[in-house]
């Protein structure tokens, strides 16, 4: 408060331009300092004029030496259950931030520089609305984060006690943007569109291969995600022409899946479909080679097993051809190309983590160039209205109605040797895709 | 009544400065720690009715907060009912819930590690049915519509929501000390020490039990409640999650077991150390944590009745000075 006001203050003695600067920032902190300097003003341009003319010559290169720090909010868990993806997330807003200072800074304001502070939600969502307040006290005009539906609702309904913005990196669940908080941006997709663009995405590849896939095998954690996603497939995949012969469920964790797969060797199904998290998936695809099963294809929604580099390097053999519908990145910008380097020489895995909060942090760093300003009114109006540039991820134009992406969707990934490639949607491949598997037994 | 020691007196204060801290710090930061800390020694003082006044220590309290808190969602959402009127009932249902754990497994007389395990396994179980089913939001959770206002016991800003959790922990501590205060109490505190010989001199070791875990569940639903209307949002892993067992029983354990302060104060330090320390590990993540283990086995170590304890050993100088005087006399 002290150190605001003061700001506010201090301009008012050199020039014009400086004074209206401080005011831009206002916000009720300025107020005391605003009304003082007009006083100062007066008084300073009534007695010399030849002074308010240097000051205002002078403006400029003041604004530069002075371009202030604009601070973005990163929120997320670096610690417990969740720890790897906001630990994977934080790194890449980071990355975002210090690419955006190396170019320049925001030019918008004079070339201001940027700082992350991030909040730990420790993996709570009670924890992080509470870290939501610190950092709106700290004077971030922008939060990005936080990797998790739960941890998400929490955080911006937090912010929107600021009339803080927030642009929410990955948060599945769709009551995310269906609150009517003005103050929330998703940048990916959610859950509803999620399921049917993976659903339109198996279709077209069935399809295209003349129908290979009749039936189908579902297998899932019986957890939230495993248990809705189990849910929503069998709703769906009679619409395309495919038969469920089967549903298992498990739990998290499961040791165990030779029982599991034997049941599948014996209903036979042409597709399987998991829907669990990537230590089960890992198991779950060695039982599968180990069992010497072979259905067509391996498919899943927000699997993680062809969306996670670890699993392909450390099982080569039981990773091949088995496809995710995940976020992802588009590999053929050169952006995306440099992000890779980037985490490749920070030891880190390319994970979707690290792309989607890569990318919502150039979001909210294009929307602060756009709005000029850190104001966080006029960022949620500027986030609300305007359409946003190119980013690393395979999205069209960036543009938020009711405060979800209307251009973000999912893709279609396979594993291939040791490398994740994108087979679909075409206008992003970077390899045909091979639909059905071939013989691996 | 035997006379508050000066231990307690500077404890009590030490709670009331605490509680008010935050309408005179300039900071508005540590807030939303305050309310989450405050609402914790909710549910801690919901655990200590049963587990330090009655001796039966549960690792299941999510199982109480939880039906609280889903209940009075479920009333809100799914019929519409006043925010108030579910809250009651979310309370009341988690009495019921409660009544019914502690009617069903003392009645088979399970005791110690038994019951604990036998909590256990019901949160766990009522965690797994609240993520299957759609009345409950299956695996998305349940959200409450962001409207806030008194009138939807929602709250505008977060200082409103520190005044409303304070009250409720206020009231909370009021029927635990009438609790403790009362024949009820004296009757826990009996079976806590020998059921066999509480039974002997005629107290019905199984009625004192389930009426504490009736208490207890009714103010862990409270707390369950006031959770969701707060954050408006409760999932499974949320409200029937191992972590909220967990943290029903630290505070009391740290902070003195069947004392009245001192779930309280458990839970208060705990909230405390655990964010200075993050504030003083900085950057490293996880290193926090780290730290807030050794501090709690330095406590369980040094001091095994906890924080109490040490506030209890404290004596009044002056009046050990006049009771020396008086042996003398004598």
């Amino acid at each position: 408060m002290k150190t605001k006001t003061a700001q506010g203050r201090f301009p008012t003695l050199t020039t014009t331009g400086e004074w209206q600067m401080a005011e831009d920032k206002s916000g009720f902190e300025t107020i005391a300092g605003t009304a003082r300097s007009r006083r100062e003003l007066l008084k300073a341009g009534g007695s010399t004029l030849a002074l308010a003319a240097v000051g205002t010559v002078a403006a400029p290169a003041v604004l530069r030496a002075q371009a202030p720090t604009v601070k973005i909010g990163g929120i997320g868990p670096l610690t417990g259950a969740l720890a790897y993806n906001g630990n994977q997330a934080k790194a890449a807003m980071q990355f975002a931030i210090d690419d955006a200072n190396a170019a320049g800074g925001i030019k918008s304001m004079g070339g201001a520089k940027l700082e992350l502070l991030f909040g730990d939600a420790e993996s709570r969502p009670d924890v992080g609305a509470a870290q939501v307040d610190k950092l709106a006290e700290a004077g971030v005009c922008c939060l990005v984060g936080a990797q998790s539906s739960a941890i998400s609702l929490a955080t911006t309904q937090a912010a929107a006690r600021f009339n803080l913005p927030q642009v929410v990196d990955v948060g599945t669940a769709d009551q995310i943007v269906q609150r009517g908080l003005p103050n929330v941006f998703r940048f990916s997709p959610g859950t509803a569109r999620s399921v049917a663009e993976g659903i339109a995405n198996l279709n077209t590849l069935n399809e295209q291969a003349g129908k290979p896939v009749k039936t189908v095998a579902i297998v899932h954690e019986d957890g939230p995600f495993g248990s809705s996603m189990a849910r929503l497939l069998q709703e769906k995949l009679p619409s395309i022409g495919m038969n469920v012969v089967e549903t298992i469920s498990h739990p998290t964790p499961q040791r165990d899946f030779t029982n599991i797969v034997l049941r599948l060797k014996n209903a036979r199904p042409d597709l399987v479909m998991p829907s669990h998290y990537i230590n089960e998936f890992i198991l779950f695809a060695r039982t599968i080679r180990q069992q010497r099963f072979a259905p067509k294809a391996i498919y899943s929604i927000f699997g993680g097993g062809a969306s996670n580099i670890k699993f392909v390097r450390e099982n080569q053999d039981a990773a091949q051809f088995v496809i995710d519908t995940n976020h992802w990145y588009d590999p053929r910008k050169p952006a995306s190309q440099a992000l890779a380097r980037k985490v490749a020489d920070a030891k880190l895995d390319l994970t979707y983590d690290i792309m989607v909060a890569y990318g919502a942090t150039q979001v909210v760093i294009d929307a602060i160039e756009k709005a000029g300003s850190a104001d966080r009114a006029k960022l949620i109006e500027t986030l609300s209205t305007q359409t946003f540039a190119d980013t690393v991820m395979p999205y069209g134009p960036i543009k938020f109605v009711g405060g979800d992406n209307t251009g973000s969707h999912l893709v279609n990934l396979q594993v291939r040797g040791d490398k994740i490639e994108v087979i679909f949607p075409k206008e992003y491949a970077t390899i045909d895709p091979v639909f059905p598997f071939p013989d691996r037994s | 009544m035997r006379r508050l020691g000066p231990g307690e007196g500077v404890v009590g204060i030490l709670l009331a400065l605490a509680a008010i801290s935050p309408f005179v710090l300039p900071s508005q930061a540590w807030i939303g720690f305050a309310v989450n800390a405050v609402l914790i020694s909710v549910l801690s003082i919901a655990w200590n009715v049963t587990g330090g006044f009655c001796g039966q220590m549960s690792f299941g309290h999510a199982a109480l907060y939880g039906t609280g808190a889903y209940a009075a969602a479920m009333l809100q959402l799914r019929l519409g009912l006043n925010p108030y009127l579910a809250g009651i009932v979310g309370i009341a249902a988690g009495a019921a819930m409660g009544g019914f754990i502690g009617a069903l497994a003392f009645r088979y007389g399970l005791r110690g590690s038994y019951f604990a395990l036998v909590t256990l396994a019901f949160a766990e179980v009522l965690r797994i049915l609240a993520s299957s089913f759609e009345i409950t939001g299956a695996g998305s959770g349940l959200t409450l519509p962001f409207r806030p206002g008194l009138a939807n016991l929602q709250f505008p800003d977060r200082y409103a929501a520190y005044v409303f959790v304070l009250i409720l922990c206020i009231l909370a501590l009021a029927v635990s000390a009438a609790v403790k205060g009362s024949r009820l109490g004296s009757n826990m505190v009996a079976v806590r020490e020998n059921e066999e010989a509480a039974g002997a001199i005629g107290i019905d070791a199984f009625r004192v039990k389930v009426v504490a875990m009736i208490i207890s569940g009714a103010i862990a639903g409270a707390a369950g409640v006031a959770y969701l209307q707060i954050q408006l949002f409760i999932d499974a892993p949320i409200a029937y999650g191992s972590l909220i067992s967990v943290e029903a029983l630290l505070g009391p354990i740290i902070g003195g077991a069947g004392t009245l302060l001192g779930p309280v104060v458990g839970t208060v330090v705990l909230h405390i150390v655990g964010e200075v320390v993050k504030t003083g590990v900085g950057g490293a993540p996880g290193l926090n944590l780290v730290f807030y283990g050794i501090v709690l086995l330095l406590i369980l170590r040094f001091l095994p009745n906890g924080l109490m304890g040490l506030a209890g050993n404290l004596r009044w100088p002056a009046r050990t000075a006049s009771a020396a005087r008086s042996a003398e006399a004598r």
